[in-house]
């Protein structure tokens, strides 16, 4: 059974998306999507499931995919390009930042499936008639749908128009990201983040810090008692809302501040982050280390000596281990199950937040955003 | 070639990749001193670009810091990521 969620699912164009061959048909106009299909595209959405597109056609047809009336604002990233499928299905995941196993191919080509199926076993490949069956699978059945999720294809959007402005901006990439107004607002969780924070358990991978899942009551428990930080991280640029993007779950008395037992004078007192998680869409901006230089900044108000953190160590969630190494943590030892617990020493001087992040804390301080 | 000729030629090429991940002038960082930080005040490497140099070692040298390494302790400066890949290539030969 496929443990990982489907994020997108790529259609091909030619008797798949429509009947027959756009290329013969008239020059300029697109077939008539099928029926079928837009309305399976419309379901995927309301799951939170983006669609695109891989054709092996000419490029030109991109143009008119997205101006095409009835597909226009559906589909996100669209390859049509002469370079085999697999090969677009790479760049998909590539700039849509998510794994080759959170997409799902859908082609009427024998031909293509198999290209696909054996350069990219990752990928979940369906025929057309497949496709419906698929969906009552839990691969295509996000346990909860938030605020995010239904929004999903938009923020995608917003991202596209951030990276095309980013490709055309002629100035340093420190000036671009000052360009990008980005507001991170952290505040603490409330319950009316906890579906979010249990999606972000399950679509977190790269920044994930151990990838444990929590019963609904466990998240509660953390939230409601004041023993727990437990932090959720918006943010917001001139081009849209991403939503809740990072959130983290940290203990502030783990119990590993006695563990001087022999020598009581020499215990210090430590906060434990037992999940840091972040959406990676967020990636490259400085996002990551804000928060957790917020964790550390907090703790260290609070006369706390120091920070620790568990992480599991797995090719995956390597961004993680970089974010930490970058943090200035330590590895102090090793626990069962590739887990690995860290430290950060708060005597020593925290880095600076990114120039171009602007910081609220609070719920009120937020411009520009559209939900309440 | 000698061991220091290694080190030479090791040390110009984790700087030229460095340059290309950080989209730095590679004259500037071909100049840095051994002791730059790669992270933080340093080369300001993230989790993305950090990543991006992981790849790039590896398609270049051989060499799977993430597995072998992982506390990733050759990431702390130019100079310890480039005796982490020396180490390694002198065992290679030997």
């Amino acid at each position: 059974m496929r443990q990982t969620l489907i994020k997108c699912v790529v259609w091909d164009l030619d008797n798949t998306l429509w009947p027959g061959i756009a290329s013969e048909g008239a020059v300029d106009s697109l077939p008539e999507p099928n029926a079928d299909v837009i309305a399976i595209m419309v379901e995927l959405e309301a799951r939170g499931i983006i669609n695109s597109v891989a054709s092996r056609n000419d490029p030109s047809m991109g143009k008119l995919l997205l101006n095409h009336p009835m597909l226009a604002g559906k589909i996100v990233a669209p390859q049509v390009s002469w370079e085999p499928k697999s090969q677009a299905l790479r760049r998909i995941a590539e700039k849509l930042n998510i794994g080759l196993d959170a997409l799902a191919f859908v082609d009427d080509s024998p031909y293509e499936r198999a290209e696909v199926s054996y350069m990219l076993p990752q990928v979940l490949v369906l025929s057309p008639d497949e496709v419906r069956s698929a969906m009552n699978g839990p691969a295509f059945h996000p346990s909860r749908l938030t605020t995010e999720g239904k929004q999903r294809a938009e923020m995608y959007r917003a991202e596209e128009q951030r990276r095309a402005a980013e490709q055309t901006f002629t100035g340093s990439r420190t000036d671009f990201l000052l360009s990008c107004d980005m507001r991170l607002q952290i505040t603490p969780a409330t319950h009316d983040d906890l579906g979010r924070i249990a999606e972000l358990t399950e679509r977190t991978h790269q920044l994930n810090s151990t990838g444990r899942q929590y019963t609904p009551d466990e998240l509660r428990e953390r939230i409601d008692n004041d023993r727990w930080l437990t932090p959720v991280a918006r943010l917001t640029d001139r081009f849209g809302d991403y939503g809740t993007i990072g959130a983290a779950l940290v203990d502030k008395d783990c119990g590993l501040s006695y563990s001087a037992i022999r020598n009581p004078q020499s215990a210090i007192d430590v906060w434990l982050a037992e999940l840091i998680m972040l959406s990676c869409r967020v990636e490259g901006r400085g996002i990551p280390a804000a928060l957790l230089r917020w964790i550390m900044g907090e703790a260290q108000s609070k006369g706390v000596e120091a920070l620790r953190a568990v992480y599991k160590v797995n090719e995956r969630n390597l961004p993680m281990r970089l974010l930490f190494r970058q943090m200035g943590f330590e590895v102090m030892g090793e626990g069962q199950e590739e887990l690995v617990l860290v430290s950060r020493d708060l005597s020593e001087p925290l880095p600076p937040y990114p120039e171009w992040l602007r910081l609220d804390e609070g719920r009120q301080t937020i411009v520009g955003t559209n939900e309440t | 070639m000698k061991r220091e000729g290694f080190e030479v030629e090791i040390g110009a090429r984790v700087r030229s990749l460095l340059a290309t991940v950080l989209d730095q002038d590679p004259r500037a960082v071909a100049e840095l001193p051994c002791d730059t930080p790669l992270f933080g005040a340093g080369l300001s490497l993230d989790s993305l670009t950090g990543l991006e140099l992981l790849t790039a070692i590896r398609d270049e040298f051989g060499v799977d810091i993430a597995s072998e390494d992982y506390n990733l302790d050759s990431l702390r400066t130019i100079g310890t990521l480039v005796d982490y890949l020396h180490v390694g290539r002198k065992a290679k030969d030997e």
